[in-house]
């Protein structure tokens, strides 16, 4: 019980938190030993509700969308000045993406006629004239593509007007850009860059303020640690349940901060992207996203902290895996290299989420020692840009977190 | 007398193996004082590990020489008395040939950065193994022609070339020191280098003389033992100034150490001598600061970037401006100064941008090995695209939040002569983490862990 309250007084440290006085000028001892001992019962029981959830996982998993979407749902959403705060963000994700995308298309031009000459050169065939890529951007748009990398490479963004929109839509239209497009697992394209690039108009109407949708798809690489404190409003308002939500950063360098946030903790959600069997990471493109998440998730189990910590794996971006499966085979990853299609259409999804789901279930039972059994592991399947169904995996997220503190506290 | 001489354990022996044990002693503590001493930042295995070489290749020279020459008297065919283990072994790859090999490394480092302005391009564990590849395979020549006698000496026509490997070394290490010898070097990493080249000529003087004296007078016993115990302390005291401290400590330690005096760490704009900036003297004296301005025009404003950072440490996301800030003192020293410039770059890159630096930055690969595989340290751009993406995250992540911080409540208190219109929006608890009570700043990690599991996360 000490070491329980040590815990949280520790933790009570937080100016957002009720202030914690005591009264200590009273005469009898007596009372005032009881006096503090039944403050310190009131404050421990209300501190006890205030579950700490941590947000986990690779970087671009969708950490922070799941952060967005729990501000949306419990606490008052968002309003008209953070909105229009996200069109900066927005638009410089339309100007990153087309970069990015430029760029990429120039660089693999470029090493295809290089690989080609040194073919040819190895043949002993004569060079062919039109050494034509298929990467390669027609000459007419090659202007717009030099001026639009240009302004990608700037410490400040303009405002984007019709006229750059529309250059930037004649770029996007472009078959090498296309092309590089749906070979983007070796360039850092973010997932948003289809949505925004199909909305260009209305992003750059002049009194143009972001929608919902549009803010939950924007790209902004979280540094440090955010937090929030929420209530699900059940069906028994006075629950007094209050989560504390913290989300941070998933690249390695912002790896080490975690570990200032894991005492105490309740529940972990981690995010695993499980579109991302074929891409590289942000930080450092010789490592495969998927071994990344595998060795990260094997460190958050085995971590001391967390030995009675509950874990909700959200296997997220469901979305693009669906689309993805179907034209990547799985197996072009490490860690599903066994993996044997065997229909095609839905039911080969099906299989397909079934595998990676089998693989991270057996994952976590070769991680975790044999006094964790008892800790709470569930797995959920997520689309964190679709606001119903966060709504509901948290739904169920809570249930279950509800019912663990119930056996804790011996009432079932 | 005569007897002692051959067989060895003279008195004089004995004093001349304690006062070897005592140097080795010494060097030991001198190595690891500063690290017991003071609290000095943590510093990594593997940013100590020539060190370790120079004590391990000291610590084989001197047990080479007591066990080969006839020192202590034990049986002659116990295993431990192997001449060849000590003579050529312990001698030569792990002694001599190491510390050699550890200064060349140095020299060789210093050249890449200072002269040709790139880092290096070989890792210096990779490159000392190969230096050492020609005593290794000398050593295995002579010990499968086993030219040496019972008494560990071995004729003339073998001394030769085993004193030409010497001189070999050492001719390499002057040559790489005076590449190097017109940079101004600012933390005496040219006096080492020419401390080592003295030891390692007087050693080797002293060894031949020795060696001569004994074959040209093996019969007179005395000169035996004195030429012995000379031998032995010279090379014990010779070790003990041969090792330096400077190579291969981070430089930020070594400014540490130069200041053990003071309490607070020295930044390395201090250590260099970088005159701060003078926008400081415009904006103390300017009434207010617009705050209408992109983040990047006010953050060089010295008190909003300390304010700002104070705010960012608070959030864990700290790394951002203290690099920020770095590179603004980058840009401080003009550009006719490459030395000082090399220096800072470097100082930069080991702290922020080498993957698992203590305050690794956030930035994408490609950003990253643009750096770290630069062909000029003393470039102006050289930080450009990383600063570009930092201020990116800034923007995004914390300008925000910091309006409704209690820092910036703060600031606008200190700067409250003329406000311009920006009144915080009711200041309520900002998003940010305020409850997590540590910084970012791994100079002041004092925040205990209770159930940590020790190591950090560097995959």
């Amino acid at each position: 019980m000490m070491s329980i309250l040590a815990v949280l007084l520790e933790n009570m440290g937080c100016s957002c938190s009720r202030p914690h006085s005591f009264n200590e000028a009273d005469t009898e001892e007596n009372v005032q030993a009881a006096e503090i001992e039944r403050r310190i019962a009131q404050e421990t029981k209300a501190e006890q509700h205030i579950h700490k959830l941590l947000l986990l996982g690779a970087g671009e998993s969708g950490k922070s969308t799941i952060f967005k979407q729990i501000k949306l749902l419990f606490q008052n959403g968002f309003d008209a000045a953070e909105l229009r705060s996200y069109t900066s963000v927005i638009h410089a994700n339309v100007y990153q993406t087309i970069k990015i995308l430029y760029d990429g298309a120039k660089e693999l031009a470029q090493s295809e006629s290089n690989s080609s000459i040194l073919y040819d050169e190895a043949k002993e065939l004569p060079q062919s004239e039109s050494n034509s890529s298929k990467y390669e951007i027609s000459p007419e748009n090659k202007e717009i593509g030099e001026k639009l990398s240009e302004i990608g490479s700037r410490l400040d963004y303009p405002l984007l007007t019709k006229e750059l929109a529309n250059e930037i839509k004649i770029l996007w239209e472009d078959a090498a850009i296309q092309e590089t497009y749906s070979h983007g697992n070796i360039l850092q394209v973010p997932d948003c860059a289809q949505y925004f690039m199909e909305n260009l108009e209305r992003l750059s109407e002049v009194d143009y303020v972001p929608t919902k949708d549009d803010v939950l798809n924007a790209r902004v690489r979280t540094t440090g640690v955010v937090e929030i404190q929420f209530s699900p409003v059940g069906e028994n308002r006075k629950s007094g349940e209050v989560y504390r939500l913290y989300d941070v950063g998933g690249q390695r360098n912002e790896r080490r901060k975690w570990i200032h946030l894991f005492e105490g903790v309740t529940a972990v959600i981690f995010c695993a992207a499980i579109s991302e069997y074929d891409q590289m990471a942000f930080e450092d493109e010789k490592k495969n996203r998927m071994m990344d998440t595998k060795e990260l998730f094997e460190w958050v189990l085995n971590q001391a902290c967390f030995e009675k910590t509950s874990f909700m794996l959200f296997l997220n971006k469901f979305d693009i895996f669906e689309k993805k499966v179907q034209k990547v085979p799985l197996s072009v990853c490490e860690w599903f290299k066994d993996y044997q299609p065997m229909a095609s259409g839905k039911q080969e999804v099906e299989h397909a989420y079934e595998f990676v789901k089998k693989k991270f279930e057996e994952l976590y039972f070769q991680s975790s020692k044999p006094d964790r059994v008892d800790r709470v592991f569930k797995i959920y399947r997520t689309t964190a840009l679709d606001q119903k169904l966060v709504k509901k995996t948290f739904k169920l997220v809570d249930e279950t977190l509800r019912r663990r503190n119930l056996i804790e506290a011996g009432l079932l | 007398m005569a007897h002692c001489a051959i067989t060895g354990a003279c008195p004089s022996d004995y004093v001349a193996v304690a006062i070897s044990l005592l140097s080795l002693i010494l060097l030991i503590v001198r190595a690891l004082l500063p690290f017991i001493s003071k609290k000095g930042p943590k510093v990594k295995i593997s940013g100590v590990w020539l060190m370790i070489a120079q004590i391990v290749g000291s610590i084989s020279l001197i047990l080479s020489l007591v066990m080969s020459i006839n020192f202590l008297t034990l049986k002659h065919k116990d295993p431990w008395r192997s001449c060849y283990i000590w003579a050529v072994w312990a001698e030569g790859p792990f002694g001599f040939g190491l510390l050699m090999s550890c200064r060349i490394v140095r020299a060789f480092q210093l050249y890449h950065v200072f002269v040709k302005r790139r880092l290096p391009p070989i890792r210096p564990s990779v490159l000392l193994t190969l230096i050492l590849i020609p005593w290794i395979g000398g050593a295995a020549f002579l010990h499968m022609n086993k030219p040496l006698n019972h008494r560990c000496h071995m004729r003339t026509q073998w001394v030769i070339p085993i004193v030409c490997i010497h001189g070999f070394y050492l001719a390499a290490l002057i040559g790489i020191t005076r590449t190097v010898h017109h940079i101004e070097f600012r933390f005496h990493e040219f006096k080492d280098l020419l401390q080592g080249i003295i030891v390692s000529s007087v050693a080797i003087a002293l060894w031949i003389g020795a060696y001569v004296l004994n074959e040209v007078h093996e019969d007179i016993s005395w000169i035996q033992v004195c030429s012995r115990f000379l031998l032995l302390v010279t090379a014990s005291v010779l070790v003990l100034v041969f090792f330096s401290m400077s190579l291969s400590q981070p430089l930020s330690y070594q400014i540490s150490l130069r200041k053990r005096e003071s309490s607070k760490v020295m930044t390395m704009r201090q250590a260099l001598g970088i005159p701060e900036s003078r926008l400081i003297i415009q904006t103390t004296t300017a009434s207010a600061i617009d705050l209408n301005q992109p983040l990047d025009k006010l953050l060089e404003n010295k008190r909003f970037r300390h304010s700002f950072m104070v705010f960012a440490d608070s959030c864990l996301a700290g790394e951002s401006v203290h690099f920020y800030e770095e590179v603004h003192e980058l840009s401080n020293i003009p550009v006719d100064d490459p030395v000082r410039r090399i220096y800072m770059a470097r100082h930069i890159i080991e702290k922020y941008i080498a993957a698992g630096a203590e305050m690794e930055i956030n930035i994408s690969h490609r950003t990253r090995q643009e750096i770290l595989g630069t062909p000029d340290l003393t470039h102006p751009d050289l930080f450009n695209c990383a600063v570009a993406e930092v201020m990116q995250l800034m923007k995004t992540n914390l300008a925000r939040e910091f309006w409704s911080s209690m820092q910036f409540v703060k600031f606008k208190e200190e700067n409250s002569k003329q406000l311009h219109n920006m009144e915080p929006a009711g200041w309520d608890c900002s998003e940010r983490v305020s409850c997590v009570r540590c910084t970012d700043d791994p100079f002041n990690q004092e925040h205990l862990q209770h159930c940590s599991s020790g190591n950090q996360y560097n995959v």
